[in-house]
């Protein structure tokens, strides 16, 4: 079956990036949420594509021609209309669960889905829908833009075709895809969780500031961010979550810092509220505390 | 003998069917959106009203059937079946340093031009994609790959390589390769023609100006340099693409604008040239905002002309003198302004050309005066009919 549809569930950072990169490739995006930054996913995008032009990346003409192939709606009966489905929704079973089997009742019973889930199993959350074997798990990592890679895993009894569809999905976005064993937190969040975790807890120990750990750690190892702002854009309640799971499923070696329980529990998210172990401006642009000192 | 000429976009597919006795075109159309459920065909045989319509066509196979069913339609076509088409004539951009000539297509150069893929991404895989389509569809009738790098292939080591590490040049293939050379083949065998000349005795200067553009000294009928390089990167300030840039410049744009390797290219060819200058990429816009005093629109207007003045003066030296000069495409054809502009200038080679005759649009003529030392040309250029001529030359 050709694919020219695709359905994204769930417009946070994930959804809004496989949104934008499926319709620079030239398929056409719904875009679906019941969250209230649905509302502004399409701004979002339309920002993101801004600082694309910005940096020469692409065209007018073409940034009005990808956000022409998005469209934005709450309304899941416009799931019947699709010809592939990617849910990117919050790590947690029962939101998925609903959310698939939703979907499965809706769709045509030849469309593949893909979940973005990185601590879920695809075995655990292909036992709630009726199409079992056409669930495949893609990990897409933010920036989904401009990250080359995706992991990908499946259920013991993914079928073959299905596995096809997501392999040719991901390579038209232009992925690298990277088959794994199903374990939770595969490699990139599993990899990424302690790395995070560490760095907290150095600066718990007041082994150095903030700026001075991140630094060392991106440059030392040439990363285009450093785990402590790449937690932030991901949401250190994000961050949270995924670690308590593995946690649980790991044991302690994932038990978070205490200093990235404090932020959470004051809100102090990262990205989505300005403030988390950095600062950012409305253009999501990092700044470090001594700037914003002067500014003020 | 007919001739079936396709030439296949990544969303498109032109053809032409030619009788060769006299080369005449019995029919001709176009598939534009390919890939999409609007996708818009016209076509029309010669001496028949024109065809468009709007239909979904999802990939070439389809897109080419079309095209086949329209020549052999009772009402639109002009043979009765694809029995009579003798070959088809293939349009493919990138021939690497593998061919140096049209080919018989088989199994061996289909596994070649996939290969070619990485050097013309934008180009070669719609290409191979129309071979196996019209495969698939007449697995009997011969295939021949006419190739747009195949004319440059004659150019000599000390122009096509770079001063960078041979091992290089070993390991990656990086060389000049030029472009548009069905376009400058056609070019300056007409202007020979039309001088009334044996093209082996000439010097020609052949200027295609499009949206892109390059030049070509063809010396003796063969080309011995030409404009664009390794990719149509290099050369003349086109429509969007920069043209000669110090590579020194973009290390430093990189570094300064924290720009990675995705962003650079696309702002060199898509951000750069006319458009880059003046912010539109159109001549006829370039030429509106001169008439209205738009100082940018005539910055970008002279360093379009400078440099292919300077390329000119560059490829006279490089064969040793010039015969004629030669305007094609868009740009060379249509647009007396930049012809005007170039020509003027070039009196140090004895240029001289009719103001009246210049004004001419779109048509084969002589544009320099009886006592011009050098002679100057427009052509029309005719790609498709150089693809018929090698796709017979082969059979």
């Amino acid at each position: 079956m050709e694919i020219r549809k695709v359905a994204v569930l769930g417009a946070g950072r994930l959804g809004r990036g496989i949104a934008e990169c499926a319709a620079h490739k030239g398929y056409d995006v719904i875009l679906f949420s019941q969250g209230a930054r649905g509302q502004d996913a399409l701004r979002r995008i339309e920002r993101s594509l801004d600082r694309k032009l910005a940096k020469w990346a692409i065209t007018e003409p073409e940034k009005r021609l990808i956000l022409g192939k998005i469209s934005y709606t709450l309304d899941l009966k416009e799931l019947s209309k699709v010809d592939l489905v990617v849910e990117a929704t919050i790590d947690q079973f029962y939101t998925k669960q609903e959310l698939l089997r939703t979907a499965d009742h809706l769709c045509r019973p030849d469309v593949v889905f893909i979940t973005t889930s990185s601590t879920l199993k695809v075995s655990d959350l292909a036992r709630v829908i009726s199409r079992n074997d056409s669930l495949v798990g893609l990990h897409f990592i933010p920036p989904v833009p401009s990250v080359p890679v995706v992991e990908m895993t499946t259920a013991y009894n993914t079928s073959s075709a299905a596995i096809e569809t997501a392999k040719h999905f991901a390579s038209r976005l232009g992925k690298k895809v990277l088959t794994i064993q199903e374990s939770p937190g595969l490699v990139n969040p599993r990899s990424l969780m302690i790395l995070v975790n560490e760095a907290a807890w150095m600066l718990s120990e007041g082994v150095a500031d903030v700026r001075t750990v991140e630094t060392i750690i991106k440059e030392s190892w040439g990363m285009r961010q450093g785990p402590l702002e790449i937690a932030d854009r991901l949401g250190l309640d994000l961050v949270l979550n995924w670690m308590t799971q593995l946690q649980a499923e790991f044991g302690d070696r994932y038990a978070p810092c205490p200093l990235l329980r404090l932020y959470v529990r004051e809100k102090r998210l990262g990205l989505k509220t300005r403030l988390g172990f950095f600062a950012y401006t409305e253009d999501d642009v990092l700044v470090f505390e001594e700037e914003q000192e002067q500014e003020d | 003998m007919k001739i079936f000429v396709l030439n296949c976009g990544s969303s498109s597919v032109k053809y032409k069917l030619y009788a060769m006795k006299n080369e005449e075109v019995l029919a001709e159309g176009q598939v534009e959106r390919i890939g999409q459920d609007n996708a818009v065909i016209s076509h029309q045989s010669r001496g028949k009203e024109k065809v468009l319509k709007t239909m979904s066509i999802l990939e070439h196979t389809v897109a080419i059937k079309e095209s086949l069913r329209l020549v052999t339609h009772p009402e639109h076509g002009i043979i009765a079946s694809t029995d009579e088409i003798d070959a088809v004539g293939h349009r493919v951009v990138h021939g690497g340093e593998s061919f140096s000539d049209s080919v018989l297509i088989d199994e061996r150069i289909k596994q070649i031009l996939d290969s070619l893929a990485s050097l013309a991404p934008l180009h070669n895989p719609a290409n191979v994609l129309g071979i196996r389509a019209a495969e698939k569809i007449m697995p009997k009738t011969p295939q021949v790959a006419v190739f747009d790098t195949a004319f440059h292939a004659s150019i000599p080591p000390h122009a096509y390589l770079y001063a960078i590490p041979y091992s290089v040049y070993q390991r990656h293939k990086i060389r000049r390769y030029g472009f548009h050379g069905t376009s400058h083949k056609y070019v300056t065998q007409r202007a020979a023609e039309m001088m009334g000349r044996d093209l082996r005795e000439l010097k020609i200067i052949s200027c295609h100006l499009g949206n892109g553009g390059s030049i070509t000294a063809v010396k003796q009928g063969r080309s011995v340099d030409t404009s664009m390089g390794f990719t149509p990167l290099e050369g003349l300030v086109m429509g969007t693409r920069s043209g000669d840039i110090d590579p020194g410049a973009i290390f430093y744009l990189m570094e300064q604008e924290d720009l990675n390797l995705f962003e650079i290219d696309s702002m060199l060819n898509k951000h750069s040239g006319l458009y880059g200058v003046a912010g539109v990429s159109d001549m006829r816009d370039i030429e509106n905002g001169i008439r209205e005093g738009d100082k940018l629109c005539q910055i970008a207007f002279d360093l379009y002309e400078y440099r292919i003045r300077k390329y000119i003066g560059a490829y006279t030296a490089a064969m040793d003198g010039v015969d004629a000069i030669v305007f094609t495409a868009g740009i060379g054809e249509n647009v007396p302004l930049v012809r005007k502009a170039i020509c003027s200038k070039l009196g140090f080679l004895g240029v001289k050309i009719d103001p009246e005759k210049n004004e001419k649009r779109s048509v084969d003529l002589e544009l320099s005066t009886p006592d011009s030392r050098v002679k100057v040309f427009t052509v029309a250029t005719d790609e498709e009919v150089i693809i018929a001529r090698d796709t017979a030359k082969i059979l």
